[in-house]
């Protein structure tokens, strides 16, 4: 075994210049590749026809907006705890948004339940819901598990379940966008189906993926 | 092995006399009166504005800066890794664990931020998850001990070649007394024939047909009982 002197000794001789980590610059580059990402999905998918529409009923802009800014305030906060010496109560910020999220998609399930129409669930729309899903979701989650990877050796699970979260809500956000999901069935599944199966998979993954990323010292 | 065990402690003797009393905010300075708790606050400020500054110039590439941060925090870690339970024998483990991660995310502190809570919070982690990979450990393995032998010396655990030693050494006392003494001589003491030769006064040749006839009688003993058995 090396002794501590040694070791030391090694790591000072392996001191390169660093970057320091600016939490809010890594919280607004990754907000700026979701919002990319989202473009290009506009580009090649188109978005739904009845957008314009649907965005002047305020129970459909809130939920649009509060998805999209759960995901902002969950990738500040993700970052922020990904840093040692910043407060575990960063974990809290972006539960207000949250709520008003799940809140405006449990006030449409009560106040204006839209049954399913018939044969509008066809398997050719449930596969290009997948595919919105995996192509947003898997682009900024790796691009997120990079920007965080220092958070494995000091806080894995509450940096994964919060970059899961911004996720999440840039998902559920895609999908509100680009597929007509009118049924209150849909959206339940879409949003809140989709956001739980994300935050459930880091949770059993994210530890592990953001520990395979993480930054490995090397004595020597 | 002693001798080897001492050096080592003694490479590390400096540091533990130069550093004898790590103190930051972790180290409570309950005991002492007021005024020279004020003073013990006030030195631990003056030395986490050190590392502060210390840990800036390493972050810029400056290896002798980075080398002393390393230096004076290494006894400090050892304090808090001995405060939250680790055993002796593992506290160099953990002390370096924690070095080695402030090495992989020394990107991730703030000059503008005070070190110490930095420091603490990968300490304590790093610690908490060493015990837990210890306790895990410990689940599964049992460490073999001095106690699951029943004599220490390693040929006293295998009965059958104590038994057949025994035998041997029977045979042995009853072959003839100038054979018994070349057989002692060449194989039990393994001399050389020269050396047999002056201990016992009697020639090469003669200590030669000696033992040979020694090994014959005594192959031939044997391989009877193995028959018989």
């Amino acid at each position: 075994m090396i002794t501590t002197p040694e070791l030391i000794n090694a790591l000072s001789a392996n001191a390169a210049p660093v970057r320091r980590v600016r939490p809010l610059a890594r919280a607004w580059l990754w907000t700026l590749i979701a919002a990319l990402v989202l473009v290009l999905l506009g580009i090649s998918q188109g978005v739904r026809p009845d957008l314009v529409d649907r965005l002047q009923q305020p129970s459909f802009g809130f939920g649009i907006g509060a998805s999209a800014l759960t995901a902002i305030l969950a990738a500040v906060a993700a970052s922020f705890l990904s840093l040692p010496d910043r407060s575990r109560l960063w974990s809290l910020l972006p539960l207000p948004a949250l709520a008003l999220w799940l809140s405006t998609i449990a006030y449409g399930c009560v106040v204006s339940w839209v049954g399913l129409a018939p044969g509008s669930v066809t398997l050719a729309e449930i596969a290009r819901c997948f595919a919105t899903l995996l192509v947003t979701s898997v682009p900024l989650s790796i691009a997120l598990l990079f920007m965080l990877r220092h958070g494995a050796l000091v806080r894995p699970e509450a940096v994964a379940s919060c970059g899961s979260l911004a996720v999440a809500g840039i998902t559920a956000t895609a999908l509100t966008l680009f597929h007509d999901l009118d049924a209150t069935v849909m959206v339940l599944i879409w949003n809140v189906g989709a956001a739980a199966l994300i935050v459930g998979l880091a949770g059993v993954f994210g530890r592990r993926m953001l520990r395979a990323v993480a930054p490995r010292p090397v004595a020597g | 092995m002693l001798a080897k065990l001492a050096a080592t402690r003694l490479g590390h003797m400096p540091f533990h006399s130069r550093y004898r009393t790590p103190s930051l905010s972790i180290v409570g300075g309950s005991a002492l009166p007021p005024g020279s708790e004020r003073c013990a606050d006030a030195r631990a400020e003056g030395r986490d504005v050190d590392w502060s500054i210390l840990m800036a110039r390493a972050q810029s590439g400056e290896r002798r800066a980075y080398g002393r941060l390393l230096e004076e925090i290494a006894p400090y870690l050892r304090a808090l890794a001995a405060r939250r339970g680790v055993e002796d024998a593992d506290i160099e483990d953990r002390v370096q664990d924690v070095l080695l991660t402030v090495h992989a995310i020394r990107h991730t502190y703030d000059p503008a931020r005070p070190f110490g809570p930095w420091l603490v919070a990968i300490a304590h982690r790093r610690i908490t998850d060493g015990l837990r990979r210890q306790t895990r450990r410990r689940a599964r393995e049992t460490p073999l001990n001095p106690k699951h032998e029943t004599f220490a010396a390693p040929q006293a655990n295998l009965e059958e070649a104590e038994a057949d030693s025994r035998a041997l050494m029977d045979e042995i006392e009853k072959l003839p007394s100038g054979q018994r003494q070349a057989l002692r001589l060449l194989k039990l003491e393994q001399r050389s024939l020269k050396e047999a030769a002056a201990v016992s006064g009697q020639s090469i040749g003669s200590l030669k047909v000696a033992s040979h006839r020694a090994m014959r009688s005594l192959r031939r003993v044997f391989a009877r009982r193995g028959h018989e058995t």
